[in-house]
Formats: structure tokens, sequence, C-alpha cells
């Protein structure tokens, strides 16, 4: 399924983009993206480092002109209407500098201002807001004294300050503790319950298959695939984490039946294995080699084997 | 500009009162919280304090008892000297990481994605920066005041000069702001900096030499003198004159002091109020003045206006080769120094403006 239709395209005001490219110097950044992110849905953008994300994430945010495409943010041109989209987008990006000498409250209700909320919203919104990322309890604390994840909330409270109807969220879960990323998934559900279009980039796959409703693929500055999370492809091979009581005699036997794995760890060894068919077979003659076998699970989600069969193709 | 944004509030290019306010509150609450104000504040007083002190017993000292006039106009004059060089030091360093310093920081980008424009980011921040050197400016006030009641300063005058000195220092915010617009490291943009007050202070100074000695040119000039007694070294009475015709090779600075305008001490120089004019009534010479260089200078520029002339007479007309008396040119350098800023804030505007097509190289955007 796809969502870029450019011409007749949109899908309800989210985020649209097409043919988007962008080089700085002789570097190509961006050579062909497209992507849509519709509203009331969370869309992943996945990809290795230096795909491109980032340089697409400013070019939605108004920040940076492509050399080609057609992008839409809450149903404006970022290049010709950049105050429309400014007034529709919250966007955060992955590293970002804050004003230190201001408190966690000032710095909030500064943004509130500079989105021109009204005056007697300011300070209220920023106290909710502020509950709504947990960090209440440093209201009046400098903004200095944050941790790199609090900072992280900081940073996505500030970019949900004007009720953004489209959020762009470049890493929002780096730095976070495990508490705070499923804090953050519940958050980025509740916007989109909203009808918030989110695009969130992440390298932790694990959390982006919890919260994401689609998922863009792309690598080398092209979109290698756009799906629904719901019908990911079919992978050949997937990742099997097996544990017995004794897993020095497990390697063995895997050893003697000619199968590749992983090093061993306290919680087993990783396999690749296709069906589950292979996956039953390797059980019986497994227990059939007198191994005393515990476990044996899939091993990390569907969305990081997809995205492991991905990238295997383009090496 | 598409008709949709021209309609919103605040287009892109917009340039709103309620914008401007928010941008340079926050810069200023930033500035006071970052630095030791109180502590700089303080120095700075207590220097220009000191420095106002130690004129006043030195004029006090030089001035010989006859002289009557009041002591206000050079103490105001050398205050106000020693102000304007120490903002021209000063200056540099609040004003030369104004934009660069912010994208190092991280939170140039997260300002440019809200609802503010370009022209107000950049013009908020000016305001900030000019507000905190006016500041400086300020904290003379008392040193001013004390110089008033010394006398011999017409108020309005002072008024005019006061809003020279922070016009000027505001010419410098400008300048500082737009080379840390242009440029990616503050490092370089503060350097550069602190060479545009050298090359406005001293480059024109020298900008002036150098091109006075090139348009040097041959003048056939006339001198007419009176018959002097050999014995006395009187002019004899109805003795007629003589005149004699030389080719010599004039300076020409009536035609190069264009160069000189829009040097800061100058403008000060010029617009500043000085003393009257001693004529001693036995010599009919001018009474030097002790320790005014203010005055001096604004004299010496007035009089490099002045044409030289192809005629001179020596004892025919003493009294009325007075110096200076080419009226004022501190509103020509302030006008030009006023554009050059104007300029300055429009190239850090252009700077600011979002989406980016070129990206210079080494600014990181986020």
């Amino acid at each position: 399924m796809s969502y870029v239709r450019i011409n007749g395209m949109d899908p309800g005001q989210g985020i649209t983009a097409a043919g988007v490219r962008r080089s700085f110097g002789p570097v190509e950044a961006v050579r062909d993206i497209d992507l849509s992110a519709p509203p009331g849905q969370v869309t992943a953008l996945v990809g290795p480092n230096g795909s491109g994300k980032t340089t697409l994430f400013l070019v939605l945010a108004t920040l940076l002109v492509p050399d080609a495409g057609v992008v839409r943010v809450a149903g404006h041109d970022p290049l010709t209407e950049p105050d429309q989209v400014r007034a529709n987008l919250g966007w955060s990006p992955d590293v970002f500098g804050v004003y230190d000498n201001l408190t966690v409250r000032e710095y909030i209700e500064f943004f509130a201002t500079a989105y021109r909320l009204p005056v007697g919203d300011r300070r209220s919104r920023a106290d909710e807001l502020l509950d709504l990322v947990h960090l209440d309890t440093f209201r009046e604390s400098p903004v200095h004294v944050l941790s790199r994840g609090q900072k992280q909330r900081l940073g996505l409270a500030r970019a949900l300050v004007h009720r953004p109807r489209v959020l762009v969220l470049d890493e929002p879960a780096s730095g976070l503790d495990p508490r705070s990323r499923v804090d953050l998934r519940e958050l980025l559900r509740a916007q989109a319950a909203d009808g918030v279009a989110v695009l969130v980039s992440s390298h932790v796959l694990a959390d982006l298959e919890e919260v994401a409703d689609r998922v863009v693929f792309i690598e080398g500055g092209r979109t290698v695939a756009e799906h629904s999370l719901s019908a990911l492809p079919q992978t050949s091979t997937r990742p099997w984490r097996v544990h017995a009581t004794d897993d020095t005699a497990l390697v063995l036997s895997l050893d003697a039946m000619g199968m590749a794995h992983s090093a061993p760890t306290p919680t087993g060894v990783e396999v690749s294995l296709g069906s589950d068919e292979e996956v039953a077979d390797l059980i019986v003659a497994l227990v059939r080699a007198g191994v005393r076998v515990v476990s044996v699970a899939p091993s990390g989600g569907d969305l990081e084997a997809a995205y492991l069969e991905l990238t295997k193709e383009r090496r | 500009m598409s008709g949709t944004a021209a309609a919103s509030p605040a287009g892109i290019s917009g340039l709103t009162l309620d914008g401007l306010r928010t941008v340079a509150r926050q810069e200023f609450r930033l500035r006071i919280r970052a630095g030791h104000w109180r502590w700089l504040l303080g120095l700075w007083f207590g220097v220009v304090v000191g420095f106002a002190v130690l004129l006043r017993l030195g004029l006090a000292a030089v001035t010989p008892a006859e002289d009557d006039r009041p002591l206000g106009p050079p103490l105001f004059g050398g205050v106000m000297l020693f102000v304007l060089g120490l903002g021209l030091l000063i200056v540099p360093a609040l004003t030369a990481q104004s934009v660069n310093g912010d994208r190092e920081r991280g939170t140039l980008a997260t300002l440019q994605v809200t609802r503010l424009s370009a022209a107000e980011i950049g013009l908020g921040k000016l305001a900030a920066a000019w507000g905190t050197a006016l500041a400086f400016l300020a904290l003379t006030l008392p040193v001013v005041l004390w110089a008033l009641i010394e006398g011999g300063l017409p108020l309005g005058n002072v008024v005019v000069t006061l809003s020279v000195v922070g016009l000027l220092l505001g010419v410098v915010c400008a300048l500082s702001q737009a080379l840390s617009a242009v440029f990616a490291r503050s490092i370089t943009s503060a350097l550069l900096s602190y060479l545009t007050v050298f090359a406005l202070t001293v480059g024109t100074l020298i900008a002036f030499g150098l091109a006075t000695a090139l348009t040097s040119e041959a003048a056939t000039v006339t001198y007419e003198q009176p018959a002097f007694d050999p014995q006395t070294g009187e002019v004899i009475p109805g003795g007629g004159t003589t005149t004699e015709t030389y080719r010599t090779t004039r300076l020409r600075p009536d035609r190069t002091w264009p160069l000189l305008t829009p040097n800061p001490f100058v403008i000060l120089a010029d617009s500043a109020p000085r003393l009257d004019r001693h004529i001693d009534p036995r010599t009919g010479r001018e009474v030097a003045r002790p320790l005014d260089p203010l005055g001096e200078l604004g004299d010496a520029v007035r009089e490099a206006r002045r044409p030289p002339r192809d005629n001179v007479s020596y004892g025919l007309d003493s009294g009325t080769t007075v110096r200076g008396g080419t009226g004022p040119l501190w509103p020509y350098g302030l006008i030009v120094d006023l554009l050059l800023a104007v300029g300055a804030a429009s190239v850090t505007v252009r700077r600011l403006r979002t989406p980016i097509r070129k990206l210079a190289r080494g600014v990181r955007i986020a």
C-alpha cells in the first residue's frame, strides 16, 4: 500500500513528499524520497545513519529548500507558505540546544510566546505540557540541570506547545530511559488518536513496532519501501533465540548439524530460520541429540526482521 | 510570496512589534543571567568615574589661574572620548556571537521554526545588543551631570553628543551582528568585528593620510606682505606691500576629508561642544586650550575642509586667519555609518531567512 499520490494528494492534510532531492555540494543527502504520513497515524521513518532522514526533516520543517520534489505539510508548501506550515507543525531535531539560564517553565513559556499563543494561555499551556512529559517536578529548575533524556522530553513539550496538527520528531527516544520510552509511545499514540499526523524516526525498532501504524524504509537517500505495519513483507529468514539448560551441549549439537549460530550468551544462542517447519525440525533434532531445550523464541520484532532483510539485500 | 502567506498577520518577512519585543526580551534576559553583569557594569562605572576624577584634577592643574573658562566642555569631551573608545572595545564582544553562537549552541533552528520572522529574530537580537551597549552609556550619566554642573555646556549640545555616541555604539553592534550571521565560527566573526572597528578608527585615518599625500598638487601661490622696518620688525604704515609668487606642492585635504567622516572619533569630536575661542587681545592670537583633545580634533577636521588660497596675505588681516569654522561635518559621517548599519542589519536578516537554499560552508542548520 502506498499513500504517495501527489496529484490529488490529500491524505487528509498530513505530510506528503514526492521525489524530494537535496544535495550539499557533491554530497547527495537525499536522492529521491517519497513518503506520506496521514493524520491519525504514526508513521515511522527507518533507515541507517546517513540515509537522509535528518535532511528530509529539515525540508519538512521549513528550514531547507529541496533541489527538487513536491512537499506538503498540513496542506501547505514549506517553500512558499512557511508560516502556515510553522503554525501547524511541531518539530524536534535529534540534537538541539536549550537556553541554559532559563527555568524549565520559562523555556516552554518563551516558545508559547514565539508561537503567538494568547498571553493568558501561555502559563497554563506550559504547566499542562510539563505534566504531560513528566517534568512537572522540574518546573522551577534551570534547564541546565536536566539530564539528556529529560532535555529530550523538554524538546517534545516544546514541539507540542502550539497544538500542532503535524508532528515531526527526529530520534525522540534517544537518551530516554525505559520508563520514558513507554511514556513517549503512549504520548505519540494519544497524539495520533487526536488526529495528529505523526512522523517519527528512530533506531530503536522494537519501540517503533509498538507505536507505529506505518513504516517507511529509506536508504542512501531513497525510499526503499513503504508499508503498513500489519502488512510487513514476509521475510525469508529471521533470527530465533534458542536456550538450553546446557548451552555448551547446544552449541556442539548445532555445530554437528552444520547450522550457523551466534556466540552463546546467558540467554542462549541466535540462529537464522525461515518457516515454522524449519523451527519445529530444529527443536526435534536438538531433543533427539539429547539437548535439554528450555525455549525457542523469535528474536527481535517483525520490523527489525524486515529492516535487516532490506539492508542485507543492499549490502 | 503567495497570497495566503501575505494574508497572515506575521508573514514570513513580517515584522511585528510583538515579535520584536519577544526576541529582544528573551535575549536581554539570557544576557543578564549569563554573565557577571553586576561586576562588569560596576567595573565599568568605577573606571569611568576614576578617569573623570583624574581628568578633572589634571585640568585644574594645567589651567592658568587667569583662565576663567568653565571646565565643563573639556571634562565632558574627555569622558566621552574615553567612553567611546572603551565602548568600541566592549561592543564587538557583546554582539560578535549573536547569530553563529546560537547556531553553535543549537538554539537557532528551534527559534526559526516558530512563527517569529527572520526580521523579528535579527532585529530583536540587535535591539537587545544595542540596549546592553546603551546601559553602559547610561552609567556614564552621573559623570555627564557633573560636567554640566562645572558649567559651559549647553544642555542641547550634550544631548546631541550622547545620542551620537549611542548611535555609534549601535552601528558597531549592527556590523558585528552581521559578521556573526555571515561567518560560521564565532571566533572568526569576533576577530573580524575588531578589525572592522580598527578600520573605522585607524583605517579611515590611514586612508585619509595616504589619499591626501597622493592627491597633492603643484600650485602657484602669491604671497603678499607689507613692508617691514628691518630694524624694528614693525610694519611701516603706508609703506606699501611686496608680492612674491612661488611654485609649490601643496596638500588638498579639502578634497580627501570625506574619508575621515565615518571615523567614530571624528564624528564625536565634531559634534561635541567645545570651549569658546579665546583671542588674546594683546597678541591677536588664539589662546591654546588646555587638555581639550576633543575640541582640538574637531577644529582640525573642520580646518581640513577649507580649500587652500592662492593668495596669502601676511600681517594684513591679523585675527581673521582663525582656525576651524567650516561648518559641522559630523552629520555626513553619522549618515554614512548609519547606512552601513542598515546594510549590516539587512544582511543579518537575509541570513536568518528560512528555508535556506544555499548553505554556506561549515554552517549547520540544526
